[in-house]
């Protein structure tokens, strides 16, 4: 049967697809570099779909010719997904199936691990290391373990004394914290890598062009430089997730395929890119010019990524620089989501911001958008509060808020967002309260810290019992004394729980007896050491030291077990054998561990009827909450675990050294950074509950009713900007507008998210502003009011439906359901880490490394066949 | 191929066994224990010494294939996923599964991969359009007495058990219960989404497993980090157990055995960090 792409359009569901002439355009637009520009809900989603498909069912690309890069993970799978589901159909009318498990759709992170591993950038039988990724939490730890940040920082030039307090100087701070000069690295060490500045590049420029501060700066370019050498020299080697793209560039560079692998290259959100990213896509797209970009200037959101808006506005002269040849504009410019006024007020809203450059010959965005609205409904969509102090207006929003629910213009209260510039204010707690008055629940994950969730104080506050609470010291800040409260509270639940559960009180004794045995036995055999003047590097020889270390005066039962069964015995002798013997350190330090890792210790927790009752709610579906954070928490401990040790020895818990590395060392950090609560990313909106996002987060959602709870952010200019402004090759928007152009953009996001209706906080009275534009467009008169506003005049919002298909895994879902429905639920579904079993690591590693040897072997038979 | 090659190709194994355990190790994975490290090891490079014409024919590698727009019985749509490794020759394509297995367990068990390998062999035929003609399980976990020959490092006693060992199972190439398969992995998919996650019964822990002598609650619970907050875990241990009084004091310090906790304080002393450098 012949099929064209009009016929599938009408057979597509629920729906026929109708495209309007430039979705139609871009669609059809097969070659050369493609510039879409794409407003608020212009179905630019749809558009990469039907192109996709365009080439791979009647252009004969191959799906693994296709790179196409989204922001999210879940975009990739959704697009993913609708693909073949759209191929689906066109095989079920023409017979011929497709294949789309090769095709590169990811984020540009993942694409990027993916890229280092295929084989087609390779020579035959080549193999290229791949680097560990670190995730942000690592990249932390990593710099600020002790001994390593003190190596670089004297690598660096830095006086040890006084390197923090230097650090946070040039950053405008005043502190002399570590964990403030780590995360301002941090920043800065991104920055360089996503702009792909090497340490000499930076070097050079600090020598030709005037800096604040040059010696720190060259200090803090030469620490880069350190952090840049131990993570390559590290075996095998390690890369943070700026890195990884650094690797991928490299990696190509180096190949002499790179531009020949695909033949489309196909990129979202592109106005979030970086300086990095957009040379690996234009890399890629060197040989067949087929670069397709999607974005809109006004929606950047992530300059503190390293993004440049400019990689956007610009496309059309990167082409002529690149790829030496035109780009073709086709914008996107109608919008299916919003009503006529929401469209209106966002057009409005943007263009009363001066975006002209400075010379007066261009702007800083791409004007004269002309964006419309398909929907010409023209009644009330936006709205504002009654002007008044914060706690009336948010009185008023929630009674607004019940009455929608009520009247049913909305089906479920997950359809109403509140959004704010960040979630973690004043404004975002009076706004939960008031809601909660009135009956309703929220949902705001990011509102608070993980650590503060019930779970994780009742967990933690055993283990405060078990290892003892660290002695508060000097006051040193906020942070420190909000931490020291946190640990109190901690420590007060679990002590509440003690009272209740004589089990579990008899649980930690016993923990702690085992502890002082350890400490105990510990000093026992260092002094049988130094009697016999033993070095503890010195090699175990069991002959002479065996009897004396056993026969010790008051060794406990348990040391005398552990140096004297059978399987040390054997491991000794092993040992010996393969020249490698252990040394007595080793043997003290295992015969006084103790015999449980924290992990070890949380899962026996659960024993208690506190901690099992959050699993036997989950077992029958009743309440979720609870085990999805245990579930983190296992994770979190695990973590500490891998950056630590998974054993506790006698040495370490020697003056409080164990305790002080748990809390003061790892549970601060994870506090002062802020690590947030559990979210599912497949159900990151529950129903019955009103979610709260940050702007961020709801980049590229839309929702019935969108509440901005709070219409004030006040410029303020991140100084990683000016840092760095001074040593890049591009010169991008000045640094005096930076912020005020970001805010605009992160409220034209906000605002172009709602679909039916828009609510706007108008707070008024002492200490209250609203950011520019915002007060001259509340202050119209012509704005409707709360209490003028009737919510039946609202259109009845559809039942969202993206329950997409999930993907279901015959052995890692089918058949471990069918031997345990509730370990599948813990250590698949919640995620849990598990403590000792190894089956799935075991696993992985057989069959990877019999994939390349299948590899290895292909290329020999290719190579021989040549011969 | 001379034997230097062989040599070779078993040093490169090694190699890249190393490489990939300490990348999945560093991302998140435990540590092996030095004897379970060197078991996984064993697999491979006996895999390669048993099955080299498997190995060397090998056309496709870890190829994923995905069955799309299913429907539960409850109308969930969903996706089945799996991987296999394919032999195309010329008059002849063969689908393996390799697994790390026991090759007894499997024998005693054919059905139960029957099923398996024959969905896969749908989506592959449906996929490709291409005919299987036939399907076969690699069982790469090595038989006892290997390990045993092995463990005494007894070259002729190694080439021995090697021979006998039969690690390659046919599977029955039948696609008759293809559909039934498919419908009972729906109703899982259901249960899943549902949050039906109740334990198995007492009976089911206490039952030998299939092909084995070992009870399902000595295999699998005793390994189950989740035991602890089990209940169907709790009712075994009571039923089996003739003093109940001490059954919390034997749940609390079950760590296993001697050997598993040399085993634990081996594997992780091995990695043991300087405590100096800890950030206090
Ligand atoms: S102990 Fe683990 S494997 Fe056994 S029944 Fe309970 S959850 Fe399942």
């Amino acid at each position: 049967m012949s099929i064209n792409l009009e016929k599938l359009w009408q057979l597509t569901q629920p729906e026929p697809f109708e495209p309007n002439l430039n979705q139609k355009r871009a669609i059809l637009h097969t070659d050369s570099p493609l510039f879409l520009t794409a407003g608020p809900g212009s179905g630019k989603t749809r558009v990469l779909l039907w192109r996709s498909l365009n080439l791979i069912v009647f252009h004969d690309v191959k799906p693994e010719e296709i790179f196409l890069s989204t922001f999210t993970e879940k975009a990739a799978f959704q697009l993913k997904e609708g693909l073949r589901s759209l191929l689906g159909l066109v095989t079920n009318l023409t017979g011929k199936p497709y294949d789309i498990s090769k095709m590169y759709v990811g984020t540009v992170h993942s694409l990027c691990q993916k890229l280092l591993t295929d084989r087609r950038f390779l020579e035959l039988g080549q193999r290229s290391p791949v680097p560990v990724l670190k995730d942000e939490l690592g990249q932390y730890f990593y710099l600020s373990r002790r001994k390593y940040w003190q190596t670089i920082l004297e690598k660096a030039d830095f006086d040890l004394d006084i390197a923090q307090a230097t650090i946070n100087q040039f950053f405008n701070y005043n502190s002399i914290s570590k964990h403030n000069a780590v995360s301002n690295c941090i920043s800065l060490f991104n920055r360089f890598s996503e702009e792909c500045l090497t340490p000499e590049q930076i070097l050079a420029r600090i020598q030709t062009t005037p800096v604040d501060d040059p010696d720190t700066f060259t200090n803090l370019t030469k620490l880069y430089d350190e952090y840049l050498r131990s993570l390559q020299q590290s075996n095998p080697p390690q890369a943070d997730f700026s890195l990884i793209q650094q690797y991928a560039l490299n990696f190509l560079e180096q190949s002499p395929h790179s531009g020949n692998i695909f033949k489309h290259i196909i990129i979202d959100e592109y106005q979030d890119t970086n300086t990095i990213q957009e040379r690996i896509f234009f890399k890629l797209a060197s040989g067949f010019k087929n670069i397709c970009v999607v974005g809109d200037d006004d929606q950047a959101l992530y300059r503190f990524r390293g993004a440049t808006v400019e990689n956007f506005v610009q496309f059309p002269s990167r082409c002529q620089e690149y790829l030496n040849c035109s780009a073709t504009e086709i914008p996107l410019n109608i919008n299916y989501r919003s009503r006529h006024q929401i469209v209106e007020f966002y057009n409005d809203f943007i263009t009363r911001q001066n975006w002209r450059s400075a010379d007066g010959k261009g702007f800083y965005r791409l004007v004269n958008k002309d964006i419309t609205a398909f929907n010409d409904d023209r009644t009330t969509s936006v709205i504002a509060s009654t002007p008044a102090k914060p706690d009336l207006v948010c009185e008023e929003i929630a009674l607004l808020v019940r009455d929608l629910i009520n009247s049913g213009k909305v089906t479920d209260p997950n359809q109403i967002a509140f959004l704010y510039p960040s979630l973690k204010s004043k404004q975002v707690e009076r706004m939960i309260d008031a809601l909660e008055d009135v009956g309703l629940k929220v949902y705001a994950p990011r509102a608070r810290r993980f650590l503060e969730v019930e779970e994780a104080m009742a967990v933690f506050g055993v283990y405060l019992l078990i290892f003892g609470k660290p002695v508060r010291g000097d006051f040193r800040g906020a942070d420190y004394n909000d931490f020291h409260q946190w640990l109190n509270n901690c420590q007060e639940i679990a002590q509440n729980l003690i009272k209740e559960d004589k089990a579990l009180k008899a649980f930690i004794e016993e923990k702690q007896e085992e502890i002082n045995t350890a400490l105990n036995d510990y000093r026992i055999l260092s002094e049988v050491a130094i009697a016999h003047k033993w070095d503890k590097t010195q090699f175990y020889d069991p002959h002479t030291m065996k009897r004396l270390l056993y026969s010790a005066r008051g060794l406990s039962n348990t040391a005398q077990k552990n140096l004297g069964n059978v399987y040390f015995d054997r491991l000794v002798k092993q040992k010996l054998e393969t020249k490698q013997p252990l040394t007595l350190s080793y043997v003290i330090n295992a015969s006084t561990s103790v015999d449980w890792s924290v992990l070890d210790l949380f899962y026996r927790l659960c024993i208690f009827n506190h901690f099992k009752e959050m699993f036997d709610q989950a077992e029958t579906g009743q309440d979720e909450g609870p085990i999805c954070n245990m579930g983190l928490i296992s994770q979190y401990l695990a973590r500490f675990t891998d950056e630590y040790t998974n054993i506790i020895t006698a040495q370490f818990l020697e003056d409080n050294r164990f305790q002080l590395t748990l809390f003061m060392g790892f549970l601060y950090s994870l506090f002062r950074r802020g690590e947030t609560e559990y979210e599912d990313a497949d159900d990151p909106f529950p129903r019955g509950r009103i979610p709260f996002l940050t702007v961020h987060q709801s980049k590229g959602l839309e929702f019935p009713v969108v509440i901005l709870g709070n219409p004030r952010k006040d410029p303020k200019l991140q100084r990683v900007e000016e840092i760095v402004k001074p040593v890049l090759d591009r010169q991008g928007e000045p640094l005096e507008r930076m912020a005020e152009f970001d805010v605009m953009r992160m409220f034209y996001v906000a605002v172009s998210r709602a679909k039916n209706l828009l609510v706007i906080a108008h707070f008024k009275g002492p200490g209250q502003k609203l950011t520019f534009p915002f007060n001259e467009m509340l202050n119209d008169r012509t704005i409707a009011r709360i209490p003028d506003f009737d919510p039946h005049s609202l259109p009845e919002a559809k039942e969202s439906n993206d329950d997409l298909p999930k993907n279901y895994s015959y052995t890692s879902d089918y058949l471990l359901y069918q031997r345990c429905p509730r370990q599948y639920m813990i250590f698949r579904k919640y995620g849990f880490v598990a403590s000792r079993s190894q089956t799935m690591f075991f696993g992985s590693v057989v069959h990877k490394t019999i994939e390349d040897l299948h590899y290895l072997l292909k290329a020999k038979k290719g190579t021989q066949n040549l011969d | 191929m001379t034997n230097i090659d062989d040599l070779a190709i078993e040093e490169r194994i090694k190699e890249l066994f190393e490489q990939n355990y300490e990348m999945m190790r560093l991302e998140g994975g435990h540590a092996l224990s030095a004897d379970t490290k060197q078991s996984a090891l064993n697999q491979v490079l006996f895999y390669w010494r048993k099955l080299r014409e498997v190995a060397e024919n090998v056309t496709d590698t870890e190829v994923i294939l995905s069955l799309p727009e299913q429907i539960t019985p409850e109308g969930r749509k969903y996706t089945i996923e799996g991987v296999v490794d394919i032999i195309r020759e010329q008059d002849q394509t063969t689908m393996y599964d390799i697994k790390t297995h026991d090759s007894d367990y499997v024998r005693g068990n054919v059905p139960e991969y029957e099923k398996q390998l024959n969905v896969y062999a749908h989506i592959w035929q449906g996929l490709r359009q291409q005919e299987l003609d036939q399907t076969a399980i690699i069982a790469t976990s090595l038989p006892v007495t290997l390990r045993e020959a092995v463990r005494k490092d007894d070259q002729r006693y190694i080439t021995k058990e090697i021979q006998r060992w039969q690690p390659l199972i046919d599977i029955p190439f039948n696609q008759e219960k293809v559909a039934e398969t498919i419908s009972e992995f729906g109703e899982v998919v259901d249960a899943i989404e549902s949050r039906q996650f109740q334990p198995p019964s007492l009976e089911k822990l206490k039952g030998k497993l299939a092909g084995k002598k070992i009870t399902f609650a000595v295999q699998v619970c005793r390994n189950c980090d989740a035991r602890f907050s089990c209940s169907a875990y709790r009712r075994y241990v009571k039923s089996s157990s003739s003093q109940a009084d001490s059954l919390l004091s034997r749940f609390l310090n079950d760590y296993g055995s001697d050997a598993e906790r040399e085993d634990f304080l081996y594997a992780n002393l091995e990695n043991i960090p300087d405590i100096e450098s800890f950030d206090i």
